[in-house]
């Protein structure tokens, strides 16, 4: 579960989150709209803790953010728009260190790195160097890292950029098999179709604010619309 | 999930690097042999050579009845004072761009890691980073000291201990300086503040540095008494609170037998080390993480106190009005217009990461503050001789300081283009124009600031016109020697793939540029001092002009051939 608080981010004198508060249950699948600089990323970096919030709070699973960060942290798994990786290494040691990192036992991480590398097909390039990989491979890569450790929370921002249409495909499945599965699942994303297919909840978010919650039935009730995209850009768009 | 298990998060990151270091340094030797075996040469030439070097010089000055071993001394706690002061600065721009701009750091800060660990590893790293080079250089040194006084093998066990312990210091404190800058110092800020700590840097320098007045009588009839005078300059590394102080103190005693001395000294700089290393290891974590948040959390904003420096545009203007520096671009009538955008874009990129250029202003405002100081110095060289050797070294001083600004800042200016070199590779200006544009801007800012001070110490050491001419003219050959071949190779050897320039740097093109950019010099200035018309005994017109003629030839040769290499390079680069 996500439970953001009254969360609002300044940078200078710039807003770039504003007094947002919003509940993620377990088992739900969120997605986050946003045209560019809306403070999505600001949103999830506070998130994974990368930020400390101007005022408000993040709750993962109950642990603040701030206070708990490892706790935290142990329960969430974490792909940033562009996944640091570490390029010497082959995608097999990567999956030890990370699964090390979440204290997995030898067998349960060789187990789960092994179905989602299958799911992913990541067989081919296991030995290596991640130096070597496209950059949709990287991508793969990263995912697969965060996921081996079955969290309890996945804060995705942009996973589909890199990806092609199959693995693309293969990620929304894992996903929704995961919410299914009771992870409460959060994904930034400017697909807006991604957002209609997977979302049990979208958000809107412009200039720092959420502008709108909702299923997408609710979104299209609330502003008499048919499609998100017409949603997105009537709530988006500065008639300035 | 088991979240039971006990996990040894240093180990972990240990190992991780390791791999990642071995294999780094593996496919460097499996890329090209030659490189390797060059670099390994290196290595041990200069070990070989520095040894041998200070060797002589130490027996020379342990020569002087009665002054030497007082001298040795001092130098050594002139060589450990300095060193802490180089340490400490280099640590903090390391640990700067290790904490706060480094993607490991924010990836481990997004996983269950403990941000205490994080900090410490960073840390760890940062300090060898900051530290091999300067251990590698005066490593000879204080083995010839140790050669020098018969020292015995115990020495050599000890004095690395006493120095392991030592550098722990800087790179903690260092870390903190780290953490108060990027806490509560946006760039502009420190941009003003390295400004002003040059300018206070020359003023300070320029005052300590003025000599004192010996007269002849003084010198027959109360040696002692000037030997004192003479040294007052560098009581401060005496101050028995400085980490250098404990460490001299304990490696002279050693020597000297006085090992109840050094076992003071060396429990004196431990428990320094350990309180310290205490403190960092187990309480900076939360402090870090609230830097990390402050920098991360930067973006567009300015601190508090700054904002009336930030440029506003005036009420109409927009965004794309053209600024003092577009202004100053179009002056250069004679350059096209995309090649002007480019230099604009290089000053504009260069000025705004403060950390790179803020080391090398230092080194500037040294050599300003000596040669300032050379006027004093004039009135007290009576003899040609000494005028003549300072002359040359006052250029050879200038040309490697040169050379280590080209190497530092030229050479991974290819590179530093990294992924978006496309944007040049595409554009109708071209990979030769572009090089040969950076060439020419690095080479006129350099002959402009190089030949200026040239100029000054010569017309300090009251030179004779003609002499300043020479001196200023070879300076400009230099310059663009050291220019085209640091732009040559930097092409030729170019790291796409890095954004930190000092690890652009660090790399085998950098070092090459470097080992080549000293040889170069160092054989010149040898040549130029050998066929002078007038110094050290003078050579005739024809050996002069042959001379210079070895020297144009040379400078050319060394500075054309990389630079074409470059181009071609250039010409057929993937990326």
């Amino acid at each position: 579960m996500i439970e953001i608080d009254q969360l609002t981010k300044q940078f200078g004198d710039l807003r770039a989150v504003a007094d947002i508060s919003l509940t993620v249950p377990a088992g739900e699948f969120f997605v986050i709209l946003g045209p560019n600089a809306a403070g999505k990323t600001t949103t999830i970096k506070v998130m994974a803790g990368l930020m400390k919030p101007t005022s408000g709070s993040v709750r993962i699973c109950g642990f603040d953010i701030s206070a708990s960060p490892i706790e935290a942290r142990r329960r969430m798994a974490y792909v940033p728009d562009f996944p640091f990786l570490y390029d010497k290494l082959t995608p097999t040691e990567f999956f030890q260190f990370t699964g090390k990192l979440f204290g997995m036992e030898d067998g349960a991480m060789q187990a789960e790195a092994e179905r989602l590398t299958g799911r992913f097909n990541l067989g081919e390039f296991l030995a290596k160097p991640i130096e070597d990989l496209s950059h949709g491979t990287k991508q793969r890569v990263a995912i697969v890292s965060a996921l081996m450790h079955s969290p309890e929370v996945v804060v995705f921002d942009e996973p589909m950029v890199g990806l092609d249409p199959h693995h693309t495909r293969v990620l929304k499945d894992i996903l929704r098999e995961q919410a299914a599965a009771g992870v409460t699942v959060f994904v930034s994303t400017h697909q807006l179709s991604v957002a209609e297919e997977m979302a049990d909840r979208i958000g809107i978010m412009h200039q720092g604010r959420l502008v709108a919650v909702g299923s997408h039935e609710e979104l299209q009730a609330a502003n008499r619309d048919n499609t998100l995209e017409s949603i997105f850009l009537a709530l988006t768009t500065d008639n300035a | 999930m088991n979240g039971a298990k006990p996990i040894s998060h240093w180990r972990l990151l240990a190992k991780v690097n390791r791999m990642q270091n071995w294999r780094r340094l593996k496919s460097a030797v499996v890329r090209s042999r030659l490189h390797a075996s060059l670099m390994g040469l290196f290595v041990v030439g200069y070990a070989w050579m520095a040894y041998w070097l200070f060797h002589k010089g130490l027996q020379f000055t342990s020569g002087f009845p009665g002054l030497g071993p007082v001298l040795i001394e001092r130098m050594m706690f002139l060589l450990f004072a300095f060193l802490f002061l180089l340490l400490l600065l280099s640590n903090v721009i390391i640990n700067f761009t290790n904490l706060f701009r480094n993607k490991e750091t924010q990836f481990l800060l997004s996983l269950p890691v403990p941000r205490q660990v994080v900090y410490r590893w960073k840390v760890f790293e940062s300090g060898i980073l900051a530290s091999w080079a300067f251990l590698f250089l005066i490593a000879p040194l204080v083995a010839a000291y140790g050669a020098i006084y018969n020292a015995p093998w115990h020495f050599y066990l000890v004095t690395p201990l006493f120095v392991a312990l030592f550098v722990v210091l800087p790179a903690i404190l260092g870390s903190w300086a780290a953490l108060g800058l990027a806490r509560w110092v946006d760039r502009l800020a420190f941009q003003v503040a390295v400004v002003l700590a040059v300018i206070v840097l020359i003023v300070v320098a320029s005052s300590w540095l003025q000599p004192e007045t010996v007269t002849d009588e003084m010198l027959e009839t109360r040696v002692l008494d000037v030997v004192d005078r003479l040294l007052a300059r560098t009581r401060f590394s005496l101050f028995p609170f400085l980490p250098s102080y404990w460490v001299s103190s304990g490696i002279t005693q050693w020597v000297e037998g006085a090992l109840m001395g050094t076992f003071f000294f060396g429990l004196v700089l431990l428990s320094h080390t350990l309180f310290f290393g205490y403190l960092a290891s187990t309480r900076t974590g939360g402090i870090f993480y609230g830097a990390v948040s402050a920098v991360n959390s930067r973006g567009g904003g300015t601190a508090v106190g700054w904002k009336f420096w930030k440029h506003k545009p005036a009420l109409g203007q927009t965004a794309f009005a053209p600024r003092l520096l577009d202004r100053l671009a179009k002056l250069m009538w004679w350059g096209r217009g995309d090649t002007r955008a480019l230099i604009v874009k290089d000053i504009r990129t260069f000025w705004r990461d403060a950390t790179q250029w803020g080391q090398s202003l230092i080194l500037l405002g040294l050599l300003i503050a000596y040669i300032v100081n050379l006027r004093h110095f004039s009135h007290r060289l009576t003899s040609d001789f000494w005028i003549d050797l300072t002359s040359y070294l006052n250029l050879g001083a200038c040309a490697l300081n040169l050379a280590t600004l080209t190497t530092r800042f030229v050479f991974p200016q290819i590179s530093l283009e990294g992924k978006r070199i496309w944007i040049i590779g595409m554009a109708p200006l071209g990979m030769r124009r572009t090089l040969m544009a950076k060439f020419l801007f690095s080479t006129a800012v350099s002959m402009g600031v190089t030949m200026a001070l040239v100029g000054a110490s010569c017309a300090m050491l009251s030179i004779p016109p003609g002499r300043v001419l020479y001196f200023t003219l070879t300076i400009g050959v230099m310059a663009f020697t050291l220019n085209a071949l640091a732009v040559g190779l930097g092409a030729v050897y170019p790291n796409f793939r890095e954004d930190n320039p000092s690890k652009i740097v660090s790399g085998f093109g950098g070092t090459l540029c470097l080992v080549l950019s000293f040889i170069y010099i160092v054989g010149m200035l040898s040549l130029m001092a050998a066929t002078s018309r007038w110094a050290f005994g003078g050579s005739s017109a024809v050996e002069f002009w042959l001379g210079w003629a070895v020297f144009l030839g040379g400078s050319f040769l060394l500075g054309w051939l990389p630079l074409r290499a470059g181009i071609r390079k250039m010409a057929s680069v993937e990326i």
